[in-house]
């Protein structure tokens, strides 16, 4: 009786794993994973539903989000959608940072979607103002994707001044606020920089930047002064004592580093003579050449 | 004295319940499942690891917390055990605090070996180990607790099934007290001063959740743990308190 029982259950087994094979195929082949993640309701909604476990809630949903992220290639539809779960995520546990920051780079570098991606980390930098990553990620993104400089360099200002960030930052900034006009924003940044950070080292590196935005600064004014000259005479000035004759400028500045500032009187371009290369970010192009 | 035997009697009792090592077997099993889970996830496998692990500690005594006690008193009734304590000079409200502190003691048991399973994923994983981490397990401790007493206070006087589900909705609504707070203010009015005083009546669950605080390494300043320890147990005290009165009225025909 026992064993007639047993061979039963055994045969019936059989079935059972042929049916929901059968059921698998049909049901999750039109069904594709990522569309689950559309389908989450809201975190605002969700997170009382979860009683207090609403920390562990963000840890399953964030597996379930990698086991998508890790496609090959995912469609326009699939990155708001990641940014919805991503949403969900961080209104589940807002301070849980490095899902910000991973979003962050996943929606920019796979998806193009720098609106998402930013929208994301500044809810990130909100909830988390201790972290220097996002808003470095912010900064990034602005300066990056969007061409825009001024706001790119406060984003990296602000991660320069977060406790525990990189010591390349503040340098950085300042090429960043440099190459947007800012010179003298960057000045000021540097100087503040300055005066909060003890350590002598760093005060050194901050002072040798301040010299290089300072010869920018002064590069700028220079070269303005020349198209004035070339806009009024109708040829640029032979050297630059000229604009001090002409009064184009009131006086020539002290190149900081010892050195002097050059003419091009060909371009009407200025240059120091110790550090000939222009302050600025250099950036990648779209073929990838430095 | 009377208070403590009860309470050992009743822990012995809990101890011979299945129920019982079923929830346990199952919340270390939860535990030891976040080592699987954590290959799959990407960063932080430390956050994954405490979540897990906290989340069963709480949840299932949680569930042994309800389960268990919704029956201290129901058990005593139905097998008619309850007419050989009444009749010994024994005051009912003794009877009740002893059916209390023994399923605090097996709570506490329980506890301390899933605790023991959490830390033992801990270190294998080499995560360090805070201070916080045992002032959120002994929240959950005062929490379950808290639960207890409620679960203690229906069945005596509604059966062991209504009991379940009274003391599971006290559960849900105790960790969204805040919400109908919220909603209070938002209101003027007679409907302002009914919500506000759902809200002071009805456990706040939510204020011993710390387990957020251990994923993200944000301990909790003494006097704040005070308070909250004060609240829970005050809260217990009024819920046993009111248990005691109705129990004393009860007649067991």
């Amino acid at each position: 009786m026992w064993a007639v029982g047993i061979l039963t259950a055994v045969v019936l087994l059989a079935p059972i794993v042929f049916l929901q094979q059968k059921l698998d195929r049909r049901i999750d082949g039109q069904l594709v994973k990522i569309d689950a993640l559309a389908q989450l309701p809201r975190g605002e909604y969700l997170k009382p539903a979860l009683l207090g476990y609403h920390h562990l809630g963000a840890d399953l949903l964030w597996l379930q989000l990698l086991q998508v992220v890790g496609k090959r290639k995912n469609s326009g539809d699939e990155y708001e959608w990641m940014y919805h779960a991503l949403d969900v995520i961080t209104t589940l546990d807002p301070q849980y940072a490095y899902s910000y920051y991973v979003g962050g780079v996943v929606l920019t570098s796979y998806g193009n979607r720098v609106d998402l991606s930013n929208s994301l980390l500044e809810k990130g930098h909100r909830e988390n103002p201790s972290e220097w990553n996002l808003p470095f990620l912010l900064g990034y993104n602005h300066y990056f994707y969007l061409g825009n400089a001024p706001k790119g360099a406060e984003y990296i200002g602000v991660a320069a001044r977060t406790l525990g960030a990189p010591d390349f930052l503040p340098g950085l900034a300042t090429r960043m606020y440099s190459e947007a006009g800012n010179p003298d924003v960057a000045l000021e940044f540097l100087e503040a920089l300055w005066r909060e950070n003890p350590d002598m080292a760093m005060r050194e590196r901050l002072a040798v930047r301040a010299k290089e935005v300072i010869i920018e600064r002064d590069i700028r004014l220079l070269e303005s002064a020349v198209q004035q000259y070339k806009s009024t005479r109708g040829r640029f000035p032979t050297k630059l004592q000229d604009l001090l004759t002409s009064g184009a400028v009131a006086q020539i500045p002290l190149e900081p580093f010892g050195g002097s500032y050059e003419l091009d009187t060909k371009t009407g371009n200025v240059s120091s003579s110790t550090h000939p290369k222009r302050l600025k970010v250099f950036r990648l192009d779209k073929e990838g050449r430095a | 004295m009377k208070v403590l035997s009860i309470a050992l009697n009743t822990f012995r009792e809990n101890l011979r319940d299945k129920l019982l090592y079923n929830l346990l077997i199952f919340a270390l099993l939860m535990i030891g499942s976040s080592l699987l889970l954590m290959r799959l996830t990407l960063g932080e496998f430390h956050r994954l690891l405490l979540d897990i692990g906290l989340g069963s500690v709480n949840i299932f005594s949680v569930l042994i917390a309800i389960f268990v006690g919704i029956g201290l008193v129901s058990k005593e009734i139905d097998k008619k055990t309850i007419y050989t304590i009444v009749s010994k000079p024994v005051a009912r409200f003794e009877f009740l605090l002893g059916k209390f502190f023994g399923l605090t003691i097996t709570l506490l048991v329980n506890m301390i070996i899933m605790t023991a399973g959490l830390l033992a994923v801990l270190v294998a994983q080499s995560v360090p180990i805070e201070a916080v981490l045992f002032k959120a397990i002994g929240l959950i401790l005062l929490e379950c607790m808290v639960v207890t007493a409620v679960a203690l206070l229906c069945s005596t006087f509604t059966s062991a099934t209504l009991s379940a589900i009274f003391t599971l909705a006290i559960y849900v609504i105790g960790h969204l007290t805040a919400d109908l707070k919220t909603f209070g203010q938002k209101m003027d009015g007679l409907g302002r001063s009914v919500l506000e005083g759902m809200y002071y009546l009805l456990p706040n669950l939510e204020r011993f959740n710390l387990k957020g605080n251990v994923t993200h390494h944000i301990d909790v300043p003494l006097n704040e743990l005070v308070l909250i320890v004060a609240y829970g147990m005050a809260y217990a005290a009024f819920l046993l308190l009111l248990a005691s009165v109705i129990f004393q009225r009860r007649d067991f025909r």
